[in-house]
């Protein structure tokens, strides 16, 4: 009878914490579903103000004026021109920096990168956003002229941001490739250097290529660094070292007190960028997927 | 045993919870709830002035919206505000649907400039030629052969509508410049960016100094209490509350109106940094 008894519940905690589990699990597919529906919610009402047209072709934002302009094509190929200048930047350094630690550095060396790389990604982005005011904004004044608050600068920031995730990422897809493939092309008589570039980075490029794509949606989406050093000027920015905002920097510049179209075509700009974000790690998903057949 | 314990324990907890909050509300019944809104300069003095007066009259529950002041007149015509703060004067349809202001507080807006600026005044002429972009070099005011550099607020920013209204009427500000989301920026850009130029609420005019700016005097007045008070000082306003019609003797709406203007209102007025009436 014991027996039985302990059995039963054995078997209803086992069902009970399954249970709880699945409920985990479907959270976070919840709240992605519910993210979609309340911004596109609050996003809608603005096409009975502004149409789909002006809104993504239009290079006048002007929400206040009467009449009102609601055009945020500069904004979204600033958010671009930007992430494009990062990811320039960052691409070369941080998988240079990749193979260095993942082939070449010795224990204690690698140590000390690693946790210097940990401390990059943990640092605060109001905290880049300072940095690049007082360090960056002026170096790109004296370097290349404007008043230094500009599209360059952002992306400056923005790649050292992006460092990190790269490099952990790519570092742990390069650590992956099988230590007979290396081998065997050692004892095929290929040098180290020819064995790095012509067997494991592509063997391992898919990881590399989405650490890439992740680096590039946390640099799409960054909105209070790129703030702080963007200049924020509603216009479009002919030149890197023009000022300009991207999506996220007009979605949190008028967030506090818009009201009524405005509000509802600032949930827009969020919409778009979410939008862009899903595609990213769509192309991601992708990419993996490709990876898992190869293998 | 024991799990079925803890579950117990678990259900008790939370359905005492919930009791809790039932007799919580129903000891609540006699209260009249009232909604205020408006003007986000005047958000301020409506939030810290609210508790006060709740305080006063217990049986009193109000809320201030920040919608901005035309949102909150507009509101206040359709009825769903019953007083609304402002911090423009009222446009004459406004008047003609029976609005009324009332002058709660005074407000002066500050112009700093970056330290490689070596200017110390300019007309309210040149102002408005340098925030609509007419005007684009400081040696065309007197100053060094250097470019002016904008900084605006953000759209939505009571301070900068204030601005448009009182220095460049109706002309839109310069496009290709440097928009700062709050006070704090406008001072950390002013210090950042040589040859920069910007506005701020005069009560935080001493941001803009402690960060490396300095401040100008407008027609050779310098921005303060006193000189907004003697109406020398040309950017300056009033903050008000509107109510439609005079506000009526025994309403909540008058009572609320009355302790502003009250010693107590006043202090508060002068807490929030803006100028008191008296």
């Amino acid at each position: 009878m014991a027996t039985l008894r302990k059995n039963n519940l054995r078997k209803a905690t086992e069902s009970g914490s399954r249970a709880i589990l699945l409920l985990s699990a479907m959270i976070s597919i919840i709240a992605v579903f519910l993210i979609i529906v309340f911004i596109l919610g609050q996003a809608l009402p603005t096409l009975k103000q502004v149409s789909l047209k002006e809104f993504f072709f239009s290079t006048t934002w002007y929400p206040t004026q009467d009449p009102p302009h609601y055009g945020v094509a500069s904004f979204i190929i600033a958010s671009f021109e930007v992430t494009l200048i990062a990811l320039i930047l960052a691409i070369p350094v941080s998988l240079s920096a990749t193979i260095y630690l993942s082939q070449f550095a010795k224990n204690k060396l690698a140590q000390i990168l690693r946790t210097s790389i940990e401390l990059l990604a943990g640092i605060p982005s109001i905290i880049y956003g300072l940095f690049g005011l007082s360090a960056i904004v002026p170096f790109v004044r004296n370097i290349f002229g404007g008043n230094g608050m500009s599209l360059l600068s952002a992306g400056i920031i923005l790649a050292i941001m992006i460092l990190p995730t790269i490099i952990n990422l790519s570092e742990v897809a390069l650590s992956n490739v099988s230590q007979d493939l290396i081998n065997s092309s050692i004892a095929m008589g290929a040098t180290k250097w020819q064995t790095i570039s012509r067997i494991i980075i592509p063997a391992a490029m898919s990881g590399i290529v989405s650490s890439i794509v992740l680096g590039l949606g946390r640099a799409i989406g960054e909105t209070t660094a790129v703030l702080l050093v963007g200049g924020n000027a509603p216009v479009f920015a002919k030149r890197p070292i023009d000022m300009g905002r991207t999506l996220t920097m007009n979605i949190i510049t008028d967030m506090a007190y818009a009201t009524d179209t405005h509000r509802s075509a600032l949930f827009m700009t969020g919409a778009l960028l979410l939008l862009v974000i899903l595609i990213l790690n769509l192309c991601v998903v992708q990419i993996s997927k490709r990876k898992r057949l190869e293998k | 045993m024991k799990k079925i314990l803890t579950i117990l324990l678990i259900l008790m907890m939370v359905t005492s919870v919930v009791f809790a909050q039932g007799r919580q509300e129903t000891s609540k019944t006699a209260t009249e709830n009232y909604s205020f809104g408006g003007s986000s300069t005047v958000a301020p003095i409506a939030n810290s002035a609210i508790p006060a007066f709740e305080v006063k009259n217990p049986n009193v529950k109000v809320s201030y919206e920040t919608l901005g002041s035309s949102t909150g007149i507009s509101q206040l015509l359709e009825g769903t505000l019953s007083l609304a703060g402002s911090s423009r004067v009222l446009k004459d349809s406004e008047v003609k649907d029976g609005c009324v202001t009332t002058t709660i507080a005074l407000d002066g807006i500050t112009v700093g400039v970056n330290e490689t600026v070596s200017i110390a005044n300019l007309s309210m002429q040149q102002l408005k030629g340098i925030f609509t972009g007419e005007i684009t070099n400081w040696n065309e005011v007197g100053g060094l052969d250097q470019k002016i550099e904008v900084i605006l607020r953000d759209e939505a920013s009571g301070t900068r509508a204030s601005f448009e209204e009182i220095v460049h009427n109706k002309i839109a500000p310069k496009q290709n410049a440097i928009v700062a989301h709050e006070n704090g920026d406008v001072a950390s850009k002013i210090a950042a960016t040589p040859g920069s130029i910007g506005y701020i609420g005069m009560a935080f005019g001493s941001i803009i100094t402690e960060a490396g700016g300095s401040l100008l005097t407008i027609d050779n007045v310098k921005a303060n209490v006193e000189n907004v008070l003697n109406n020398t000082y040309p950017i300056s306003r009033a903050l008000y509350v509107v109510t439609i019609g005079q506000p009526k003797e025994g309403t909540t709406e008058k009572a609320f109106i009355d302790f502003l203007l009250s010693e107590e209102g006043q202090e508060i007025v002068a807490e929030n940094q803006f100028i008191r009436l008296n």
